[in-house]
């Protein structure tokens, strides 16, 4: 869905908060290695409990969902979660890989380094992780990001540990997964940018290649996250959670702000009618609401659920109102109900295509007092869930005349986004006493000086100078993180190095395209696969389906690959035998064409040779044959 | 501060500050524990712990709140909270000014408490320095331990549904530093409890020597008449996962209404935060350092299990509430030493008690009860002195035998007292106890070789787990 975008008139102002996975032995703090299982054999189940407010106040609601709600299921796998994941031992001290590779990357953005750097408990409930709280700590404050000719700053760089795998979750259980429990992440936190949502995809992948080119980090699906913080002129901040691809970044962008163009509109609307403030009511209407002609809530009554109406004045026509197509406050009504597992709500500018009549509306309006102007939100469902969906809805219809207000929305995977819950308030934190804290010497900084890459544009133009490489060629290897592996070939191997480079990074994207997965495609496998080239065990046309055969598993060496591709390499002999009786059937041919049967000639000879022979060596095999037969004409 | 000042009468204008540590606290002072460089910036700039500051910092600016430095750490940094919540420390030495911004909040903690019904029966909780409930305050990081019955309500607001509890602190202190004055002095405080009329008891101390607690009140409380729920917390009760909310809610949960009397150890029955083991006081042993099933029972089962719909399997055998006329017998002898028998062991440390005069000495044995048979003339002297030597074993599991080996024969011959499968640790607090409260050595060893409070059991289980 494509929304119209109008910078000039929203302003919009977006802040980018990368994490992204590293590429460590260990996790932050205990020595599990950090590797995705498979099989979760093991489980427990614990509670978590509510923390007090600043006032010394824990919330009944929340003492009661504690003793009585969902508890949190654990499930861990010994190879990948030791007592520290399941917080029955405390944590050992910060991997110095992972600090330092923070460190790395704070000198890279050119911050300023904390001279002694503290570890945080961040207090996260939902179940995420099983302490109750996140270690987390600042590294690096400050810096700035340089993209496209651009600059925008750095907040803030920090190490901290990923949360626990989101497995599910069911009328007993929220669960999750500890494998993932404690890898080290860093967080990169922008400063707020205005200007165009392209802008915004590029700083991020800038960034994405500022950090990969440390060789440091994980790759792969899932193992960077990126979240934004988006808000338009007039109105308020909103995270955007989990933009997982790059090229969403620009897509997301423009549909938050319109989205929240549309919000703005229709507080502006709510202002014309005179309304200044939203005065809602609820009322569990399950008793008097008998024999509901809407199918979806009889339903709900007779399998025991309960309704309620929440009414709302002078907005009645307004919930149904689309400032922009697909987007309208009755909408976000719904998504606050489907995050809370309800189906969805039924409101008053919708009752009659939702089979609520007429006169059911009359005596709804009734019964909550409220004249024609106000507009009415029935919410079903199960009892424990419909009084929270109550109370967030009330809060989002008061909400409208403000226009934007602040919560979380999850980016979705074509570029939208959707509410997922109300913004928290200021992160809860207090120091992790378990772990020393740690200071930054000179020798440490020193070390790590000597380990930030070079920048990437003078390392792109290296790999251009030094090996020869085009310029788009020496992009994609910088990015592919092959580099490495790369120059290491480049000085081992005969083969020409354009030819190791498509090797290690053109081919395996085609790969990748045919929907084998990147973990597949193994930096061992490539390896093996230049070699052969290498040794001439067939051409380089071959490679893609050599690799190919090999990633999917179909072949389980290269032997075994080019067995199943029939390529057997073909002596000179061989060839020159190809090419005569190639060139010999296409006599009459060549004589009526001359040169530009050249390509006919060369198609022939490749449907044979190709993978078996070097092409440049069949074309000139091709043009010798070509050569001798109009001499001998 | 002075132990046992009620929260309400601390000074107000004073703020102190505790840090935290895997659930204990360290008193800071008032400048929060900053001493050389970093006390001389602060002092110069008029600035105190709490207040908000400006600092340059080689040409940045850092704002934000001076927050408590752990004593442990070097004099040369200041620790600034900034405004995401996040502490740094900044070198002393990068700092080219500092500029007060404003003073600091004082804490606006408001006690909402609810308030227990009239008709709930009275629970005494004992504390003596464990923190089974802590709040912590999140602008200066500091967590404060629940001290008075409000702090506890406003923190458990379940217990307002269960009991009246009057919270007291007896101690504080790590429970590695406690001593058997300590434990009469819980004695104590427990027999003026159940005089008041206290429907139950909980103790809740530090767990690393929880155990040795748990069998000396079994032994000084004999015949007490209602139960005494000894509980602590593995997870510091800060935090979200704290193991703390349970055990404290069970224990006051099951001082309320079990059928039962006596003193036992109730902490987490495994890793889930669904059930909780009720262990007899004097066969229970923290075989953990950190799990939250660290305490288990051995060589029995668990006398009961609690889960949040009630006490559940209670042993048939187990003490049930009685009515009254019970008389503490609260006093420890101290000199008397544990000793872990290793191979290599020379005979001077026992030589050196036996000079001394040791008056008990309980040898954790190897296997069924042995040692390094040149140590046998020193135990001899230290009888001869009217020393009490009793044997246990280092496999924690069993039951010593001497009649098997010549080793074991000897020490009995000698007049070694084999303690069938009671535990080291509950061994030596029983010894304590026995010498304290008997008239002779002839009455300790006859009181040592009897089952008084189910230290000992007659017949073995077979399994090891418990």
């Amino acid at each position: 869905m494509s929304l119209p975008f109008d910078p000039v008139e929203c302003q919009v102002k977006v802040g980018i908060e990368v994490h992204q996975q590293l590429a460590a032995p260990t996790k932050l703090f205990c020595p599990c290695p950090t590797l995705k299982s498979d099989e979760l054999p093991l489980c427990f189940e614990r509670r978590l409990r509510p923390s007090q407010s600043e006032l010394g106040r824990i919330d009944p609601a929340a003492v009661f969902e504690y003793n009585k709600g969902k508890a949190n299921q654990y499930r861990l796998n010994p190879e990948s979660a030791c007592l520290v994941d399941a917080d029955e031992e405390p944590p050992h001290p910060m991997s110095s890989i992972a600090l330092q590779t923070t460190l790395i990357i704070a000198r890279m953005m050119k911050a300023q380094v904390i001279d002694e750097v503290h570890v945080m408990r961040k207090i996260v409930i939902d179940g995420s992780n099983t302490a109750g709280f996140q270690r987390t700590s600042v590294v690096g404050l400050g810096g700035a990001l340089s993209f496209d000719g651009k600059s925008v700053g750095v907040q803030s760089i920090t190490v901290e540990e990923d949360s626990a795998r989101v497995l599910g979750e069911d009328e007993t259980y929220r669960r999750f997964a500890l494998d993932r429990l404690g890898v080290p992440l860093v967080e990169i936190a922008l400063d707020p940018m205005t200007g165009n949502p392209q802008d915004v995809e590029g700083a991020a992948l800038q960034l994405g290649r500022v950090m990969r080119s440390t060789g440091r980090v994980a790759r792969g699906l899932g193992t960077i996250r990126q979240d934004l913080n988006v808000s338009v002129m007039g109105g308020g901040v909103v995270e955007v959670k989990g933009v997982q691809k790059l090229n969403l970044v620009a897509k997301v962008v423009r549909y938050e702000a319109t989205r929240q163009m549309g919000m703005l509109k229709i507080s502006e609307e709510i202002r014309k009618r005179g309304v200044n403030e939203v005065v809602c009511k609820t009322l569990d209407i399950t008793k008097v609401f008998s024999s509901p002609s809407s199918v979806i809530i009889k339903k709900i009554v007779e399998g025991g659920g309960r309704v309620i109406c929440v009414s709302a004045d002078g907005v009645a026509g307004l919930l149904g109102f689309e400032p922009y197509p697909g987007i309208r406050l009755g909408k976000e009504l719904a998504e606050i109900a489907r995050t809370n597992s309800l189906g969805g709500v039924i409101h008053s500018d919708e009752f009659r295509k939702q089979k609520v009549t007429e006169a059911e509306e009359a005596e709804l309006r009734a019964l909550m007092s409220v004249s024609k102007d106000a507009a009415l939100v029935l919410i079903a469902g199960p009892e424990s869930r419909i009084s929270v969906v109550g109370v967030l809805v009330t809060e989002r219809l008061k909400a409208a005349t403000a226009g934007v207000p602040r919560e979380t929305r999850a980016a979705t995977d074509d570029g939208e986004t959707k509410y997922m819950r109300p913004r928290p308030g200021a992160a809860r934190m207090y120091p992790e006493t378990d772990i020393p804290e740690i200071v930054i010497t000179t020798d440490m900084l020193t070390k790590v000086d000597q380990l930030v890459p070079l920048p990437w544009d003078e390392r792109v133009a290296g790999y251009v100078k030094e090996y020869g490489l085009s310029q788009e060629l020496a992009l994609q290897l910088y990015d592919s993180g092959q580099a490495q592996l790369f120059e290491r070939l480049a000085h081992e191997l005969k083969l020409d190095r354009s030819v190791i480079a498509s090797v290690l990074v053109e081919v395996p994207a085609r790969v990748a395209r045919e929907g084998i997965t990147e973990e597949r495609i193994t930096p061992e496998l490539l390896e093996s696969v230049a070699r052969s080239l290498d040794s001439g065990a067939f051409a380089k046309e071959a490679a893609f389906d050599v690799l190919k055969l090999l990633a999917s598993g179909e072949a389980g060496s290269i032997g075994d690959a080019l067995e199943r591709l029939g390529i057997r390499t073909m002596t000179d002999d061989e060839l020159d035998r190809l090419v005569s009786s190639v060139v010999e059937r296409n006599r009459q041919l060549i004589a009526e064409k001359g040169d530009r049967a050249f390509s006919v000639l060369m198609g022939e000879v490749m449907k044979v040779a190709r993978g078996r022979v070097d092409g440049g060596k069949v074309s000139a095999a091709i043009r010798r044959e070509m050569g001798q037969v109009s001499k001998g004409q | 501060m002075t132990v046992g000042e009620p929260a309400r009468q601390r000074p107000a204008n004073k703020p102190r500050f505790y840090f935290q540590s895997a659930g204990r606290s360290v008193f800071m002072g008032d400048m929060g524990g900053y001493r050389g460089p970093s006390l001389g910036v602060l002092q110069e700039a008029g600035v105190q712990v709490g207040d908000v500051v400006e600092l340059d910092v080689g040409g940045e600016l850092v704002k934000g709140t001076v927050v408590p430095r752990y004593q442990y750490n070097d004099d040369s940094h200041l620790v600034i909270k900034l405004k995401s919540g996040y502490n740094v420390g900044i070198s002393v030495s990068r700092i080219s000014s500092v500029k007060r911004v404003s003073a600091g909040e004082r804490p606006a903690f408001v006690s909402q408490a609810p308030k227990p019904r009239s008709d709930l029966p009275e629970v005494a909780i004992l504390g003596t320095g464990g923190t089974i409930a802590s709040r912590v305050d999140y602008r200066t990081g500091a967590v404060h331990p629940a001290i008075s019955s409000e702090d506890l309500y406003s923190l458990m607001p379940e217990l307002s549904d269960i009991a009246v509890v009057k919270p007291e602190i007896v101690l504080t202190v790590y429970s590695e530093n406690l001593e058997p004055g300590d434990w009469q002095k819980i004695a104590e405080k427990v027999s003026e409890a159940v005089s008041r009329g206290v429907r139950g008891v909980v103790v809740t101390t530090g767990t690393d020597t929880m155990g040795y607690t748990a069998a000396a009140l079994s032994f000084a409380l004999r015949g007490i008449p209602v139960p005494v729920f000894v509980v602590g917390s593995q997870r510091s009760s800060d935090r979200p996962s704290s193991d703390a909310y349970l055990n404290l809610i069970g224990a006051v949960s099951m001082a309320v209404s079990a059928d039962l009397s006596g003193v036992y150890l109730s902490m987490h029955a495994d890793t889930s935060d669904d059930r909780l083991a009720v262990h007899r006081g004097t066969r229970v042993r923290k075989n953990h350092t950190s799990a939250r099933d660290a305490f288990q029972s051995i060589g029995v089962d668990p006398v009961a299990f609690w889960t949040r719909s009630g006490i559940e399997s209670i042993a048939t055998d187990a003490p049930k509430r009685g009515k009254g006329g019970f008389v503490a017998e609260p006093r420890f002898e101290q000199d008397v030493a544990l000793v872990k028998f290793y191979p290599s062991m020379s005979t001077a440390s026992l030589e050196a008690m036996a000079q001394k005069g040791l008056k008990g000495l309980i040898i954790e044995g190897s296997g069924l009860g042995h040692l390094n048979r040149k140590n046998i003339p020193t135990i001899k002297r230290l009888m001869d002195s009217g020393g009490v030597v009793c044997m246990t074993t280092q496999c924690i599991w069993g039951r010593v035998d001497m009649n098997v080996y010549d080793t074991g024969r000897d020490l009995l011959s000698a007049g070694v007292i084999p303690l069938e499968d009671m535990l080291a640790e509950t061994a030596l607090t029983k010894l304590m106890w026995v010498l304290a409260n008997s008239r002779s050595p002839d009455e300790a060893k006859e009181l040592m070789l009897k089952n008084l409070v189910g230290e000992t059991t007659e017949r073995s289980q077979q399994s090891r787990a418990s």
